[in-house]
């Protein structure tokens, strides 16, 4: 027990440090932008004066020397203070915490369905190899990792809610229904169904072949001829030697592509509506939102490194004796 | 001077006029606007759905002045008058009022009874507190307007007389909802306007008091009991629905859910399309007061946009019909000159340019641009405004268009911080635009052109660096002018000078569709449209 | 390797092969766009929302009466040059840092290791987004944008193949012959570990295509380039009205990615064939 608290402690150590580089890393970034963000309010209120201008730069600090605004954030982002949109009037702590269930909920559940089905497939695929069951997964993993994941989300949606009519194309929840309870998890789950199932196909291909591969892998190996002459069933085989030593190489992929998984949330959220941060993330880099931008930085760069722990965990339940992994 | 008298005589009686019509007015004013739908009695009860989007950042109105804070702001907020939809004054907060025959004096009766949603009675003394130190602080086209008094005075409770520095037309088109919302004196006085905690929870006088704001999802207004018009307003109260996605916004109109789109709420692609709904009434009216007119911005500084043939050549090398047939599907109005057409003083006997690319490729030969090798006779850089697809397909329309008489577009992306940060450092040689024309050429087209307005840095200036003094003089001599014959003298030979030397090229009078659902009644009556109070709109059942 | 065995290893995927014949299809088609479609993809050729098959366009046209079928041919350009370049950039990036890390060994190792891990940690569609919105969106910077946040993996391949190099002999032989670093690495180790770093490259430009053409769609595009992602992103809002408006561009990509997968697997066969063997 102790090994694992102290692999978790290594682990925040890092990722404490990772984080306050990204936070300067962002801040400097968004700062070589050419946008001035107190012109952009005042274009917005359809008029602009030099008084106005100045008076918007000194309200949001803007007119501070540059480290001292970077020395004033970091501070502030320490103490858990992510800064306030000027653009929206309101602290960015606020604006992501509002989106980030939905992103969560997206994200997660397309994770674990990706991985689930893929690691099915895959190793389905691997047991029938050969046949024509094992053709028809690898094609299709392979078109499916083809797939630019938007161009799915157009599809599915022109199939299925406009011709079909079957799901809603786009947003959470039904608007002004009012629904509560279950009807309002069913409403929302409906509204799921899209978004998670093209994020899921994609990430579900490459897990797919992967596992496929390794499993063949794994079933050359020596312990597994062991297992076969002291004469186990074959789906004891499978499943207890092979698929679980070769889930490993699938889980540390996995967790590698987790943040591939939040961005690409940018694109499923702005082809389905869905009022998560990646679609914040879009509108605050159209508008300029420089605090909401590092603000969503910051938060996805934590759900990567929470997704990385979750695989870790995961990686823990399957082989409990890897646990100083990596 | 004789003539100057009878002016003024039909200034005042104008003042007059409206008095008498101040005791029946909101029925009268909506009988001249809407003579079919003043016929039924109006129904107490239901709740209207609107969209408003984005998200407004806040709703005191008097701190903020985006168009969707205006959309449910002007429920709670009130201005001193509204306007018809020929932007004549009607009444609003103030009763009646007059203008003295030098044009220097104007005189408010403010209505009776009239209360802050907290109950603290409304006065004369918050008319003068939001005019000459609220808004001077927050607005910028507030303190344009009312630095232009040499004092504002409470003469009693309900009496405030301005007067002004010089003659100056235009001041009464200055009062709408937007442009000067009477702020509490009771709740901002000495306070920092901006950190007041009174923000989270505005305090108006208008038809509706706001109750919750659900970030990200809606803004609930519910009917005020106490309103000053009494048995109004009819409904008990209005959701503003907040739907980012374009496409979900027309699912809503369709579906019902919402009764009410406004300004680029519905994308001009989608509207063919829902105009056929039985269920919807689509009008492009009630945007007099804003206007808005869409142009080709032109940095003079550069060579060849420097020369008048040059962009003669570009006005004659585009199709605007097109443009706003197969780019705006069918919204707008194609342009004569820099006066939107339902602006006052905008006058059609100016210098036209049709679509002719020969006619171009003539002026561009004059000027001794000849074709290169590859056909091309100059290159130009062009930035499309960063407002979305519509803006986007404009620039490769832009593109082709020029491209066919040898002018060879390459056209740069930004985002609107950027955009507006090089626009408005004259970092450009050419983008779209669009700007509100506020009702009076003094207050919403001058700007656009007059040297005085060459400011380094400051956004919706002169940031084409166009000069011409006998246009300056011309615009100026309007704005002081208080005989409007005079005035249209002026401001026609204003707008045929500019259509000749082309400071911009005008693209479209742009509109916007406002979808409603029929069995709304007597919305979007005046010249603000969406942004005036409702306190006259009802629901029938069906 | 000889030439024959590289061919045979490579064919033995038939898939490979079929990848191959796609993929020079598409170079085809890039390469004589001016000839099939002559003129400007972006003229207003024929009326607005023509459905495919009808009289001057096979595919189609937009809203604004532009041939798709014209856009296809002339993005395939786009696609292609931006796909390949990015990876040249990402494995200039990637292998240089790699071979250090892994020929230093030590501090250097792991300095260029956290740095790397600091790259894989940000979501990288996340980070391109960003840097193209920030420095504009443009050929270059889009090429900028997706080498930034591809070369990460490249890194730790070069890495891993210089670390097991580096002890070998016939380096070892080179270091006490005197040779300097630089000739080391790039005479002795680079052409020993190229073929799994041929494989990635290969892999990468699909993968290069396929952001290039996200960044379009979210309208981050180059606006002088007529781009697939372009169109889609264009056509979105456009699905009810004209399907096939984005329904083509998008068969585009898929075909040529999956080309070039096809190929990388096919190169991993024939440089690599112990691996292919057990991987049966």
């Amino acid at each position: 027990m102790l090994g694992l608290a102290q692999l978790f402690a290594g682990r925040l150590v890092k990722a404490a440090a990772i984080l306050i580089t990204i936070v300067v890393l962002n801040f400097l970034l968004v700062h070589a932008a050419p946008g001035d963000p107190a012109m952009v309010m005042a274009g917005e209120a359809g008029a602009a004066d030099e008084q106005f201008v100045a008076q918007l730069r000194a309200q949001f600090g803007l007119d501070r020397p540059l480290t001292e605004q970077l020395a004033t954030y970091v501070g502030k982002v320490v103490q858990g203070d992510l800064g306030y949109s000027y653009r929206q009037q309101r602290p960015v702590w606020d604006i992501l915490w509002e989106r980030l269930p939905a992103t969560l909920l997206l994200t997660l559940t397309a994770f674990l369905l990706s991985l689930a089905l893929g690691v099915l497939l895959g190793a389905f695929a691997a047991v029938q190899v050969g046949r024509w069951s094992d053709s028809a997964i690898t094609v299709l993993a392979l078109l499916a990792y083809a797939t630019p994941i938007y161009w799915t989300g157009l599809m599915l949606s022109l199939l299925f809610a406009v011709e079909l009519g079957w799901l809603p194309a786009f947003g959470y929840e039904t608007i002004g229904a009012g629904y509560t309870g279950l009807d309002h998890a069913l409403d929302v789950a409906r509204h799921m169904v899209l978004p998670v199932v093209t994020l899921a196909l994609f990430y579900m291909a490459a897990y797919a072949r992967l596992t496929r591969a390794s499993m063949l892998e794994v079933r050359g190996q020596d312990f597994v001829k062991t297992a076969r002459a002291k004469g186990l069933g074959p789906l004891r085989i499978e499943t207890r030697h092979v698929l679980r030593n070769a889930i490993l190489p699938v889980i540390t992929v996995a967790g590698i592509q987790a943040g591939q998984l939040v961005g690409g949330s940018i694109l499923i959220e702005t082809v389905f509506a869905w009022p998560g941060i990646g679609r914040l993330a879009f509108e605050a880099v159209l508008q300029r939102d420089y605090q909401v931008l590092l603000g969503i930085f910051l938060v996805t760069s934590v759900m990567v490194i929470l997704f990385n722990i979750l695989t870790d965990l995961l990686y823990g339940l399957i082989d409990p004796r890897i646990q100083v992994a990596r | 001077m004789k003539h100057r008298l009878a002016a003024i005589h039909r200034l005042v009686a104008g003042g007059l006029l409206a008095t008498a019509l101040a005791l029946p007015a909101a029925a009268l004013a909506v009988l001249s606007a809407a003579p079919a739908l003043a016929q039924e009695t109006p129904v107490r009860g239901g709740t209207m759905n609107i969209i408003v989007q984005p998200e407004p950042p806040l709703l005191v109105l008097g701190l903020n002045q985006q168009g969707p804070t205006q959309t449910v702001a002007g429920k709670i907020y009130q201005g001193l008058l509204t306007y018809d939809q020929k932007l004549n004054p009607m009444p609003s907060l103030a009763k009646s009022w007059t203008v003295s025959p030098d044009g220097l004096t104007y005189t408010f009766k403010l209505q009776e009874n009239v209360k802050w949603h907290d109950g603290k009675p409304f006065t004369a003394k918050d008319v003068v507190f939001t005019t000459s130190k609220f808004l001077v602080e927050t607005h910028p086209r507030g303190r344009a307007v009312f630095s232009r008094c040499s004092s504002i005075t409470a003469l009693d409770d309900q009496t405030v007389e301005f007067k002004l520095k010089e003659p100056f037309p235009a001041f009464i088109q200055a009062f709408e909802v937007s442009s000067a919302p009477m702020m509490p004196a009771h709740i901002y006085e000495g306070t920092d306007y901006r950190a007041n905690p009174a923000n989270a929870t505005p305090i108006g006088t208008g038809p509706f008091k706001f109750k919750e704001w659900v970030k990200g999802s809606y803004i609930h207004l519910v009917r005020n009991d106490d309103y000053f018009k009494p048995g109004q307003p009819y409904l008990d109260g209005i959701y503003f629905r907040v739907i980012p996605d374009g496409v979900s916004r027309a699912l809503a109109l369709e579906s019902g859910q919402v009764q009410q789109t406004q300004y680029s709420d519905v994308e001009p692609f989608d509207v063919p399309r829902l105009r056929q709904l039985p269920h919807l009434e689509m009008t492009t009216k009630g945007y007099e007061f804003v206007a808005p007119m869409s142009w080709l911005e032109i940095n003079h500084r550069v060579k060849p946009l420097d020369d008048k043939r040059f962009r003669k050549a570009i006005a004659h090398a585009i199709d605007r019909t097109f443009i706003r047939d197969k780019i705006w599907f069918g919204l707008g109005r194609v342009p004569t000159g820099p006066i939107n057409s339902v602006v006052k003083f905008h006058d059609p006997k100016v210098t036209v340019y049709e679509h002719s690319p020969d006619k171009a490729k003539q002026l561009l030969d004059e000027m001794g641009l000849k074709p290169g090798a590859d056909g091309t006779r100059a290159t130009v850089k062009v930035m499309p405004m960063p407002y979305g697809e519509t803006w986007s397909r404009l620039g490769e329309y832009l593109k082709q268009a020029l491209g066919k008489v040898g002018v060879k577009v390459v056209l740069e992306s930004t985002d609107a911080g950027g955009w507006s940060q090089r626009v408005a450092n004259w970092d450009y040689e050419i983008t779209t635009n669009f700007l509100y024309q506020y009702g009076d050429p003094a207050l919403g087209v001058a700007r656009t052109y007059i040297s005085d307005n060459i400011r380094k840095g400051v956004m919706f200036s002169n940031t084409m660096g166009y000069s011409n003094p006998k246009v300056d003089e011309l615009f100026a001599g309007a704005a002081r002018e208080i005989d409007p014959a005079k005035r249209q003298e002026m401001y026609s030979e204003v707008q045929r000078i500019l259509t000749d030397e082309v400071p911009v090229v005008w693209l479209l009078e742009m509109e916007f569709p406002t979808f409603i659902d029929k069995r709304v009644k007597n919305a979007n009556t005046t010249a603000i449209g969406v942004n005036d109070t409702y306190d006259d709109v009802y629901m029938t059942a069906k | 390797m000889t030439n024959r065995d590289f061919w045979r290893g490579f064919a033995r995927n038939k898939g490979a092969v079929l990848g191959l014949l796609l993929l020079l299809a598409v170079m085809a088609l890039a390469a004589f766009a001016d000839i099939l479609f002559p003129g400007d993809p972006w003229e207003m050729a024929t009326a607005p929302f023509q459905p495919p098959l009808s009289g001057d366009a096979l595919l189609g046209s937009d809203m604004l009466g532009r041939d798709i079928a014209a856009g296809i041919a002339h993005g395939a350009r786009v696609s292609l040059v931006i796909g390949l370049i990015s990876t040249a950039v990402a494995l200039l990036i990637g292998v240089t840092l790699g071979a250090v890390a892994g020929f230093h060994g030590g501090w250097v190792d792991d300095a260029v290791m956290r740095f790397t891990e600091l790259f894989q940690t940000i979501p990288n569609f996340v980070l391109a987004v960003v840097l193209v919105a920030i420095f504009t969106p443009s050929l270059t910077t889009i090429v900028i944008a997706i080498a930034v946040v591809s070369w990460p993996p490249l890194a730790r391949l070069a890495r891993a193949e210089f670390l097991s190099l580096r002890s070998r002999e016939f380096v070892q032989a080179a270091v006490t012959t005197g040779q300097s670093n630089l000739t080391i690495i790039l005479r002795q180790i680079l052409p020993n570990s190229l073929s799994p770093i041929i494989v990635s490259a290969s892999l990468m430009v699909a993968t290069a295509i396929l952001l290039e053409s996200s960044l379009s769609f979210l309208g981050l595009g180059d606006p002088n380039a007529m781009s697939w992602g372009y169109m889609v992103g264009a056509a979105r809002t456009m699905i009810r009205q004209a399907w096939w408006m984005s329904f083509f561009p998008g068969i585009a990509i898929v075909l040529t990615v999956l080309s070039l997968n096809l190929v990388g697997e096919g190169l991993n066969d024939a440089l690599n064939p112990k691996l292919a063997r057990s991987r049966g």
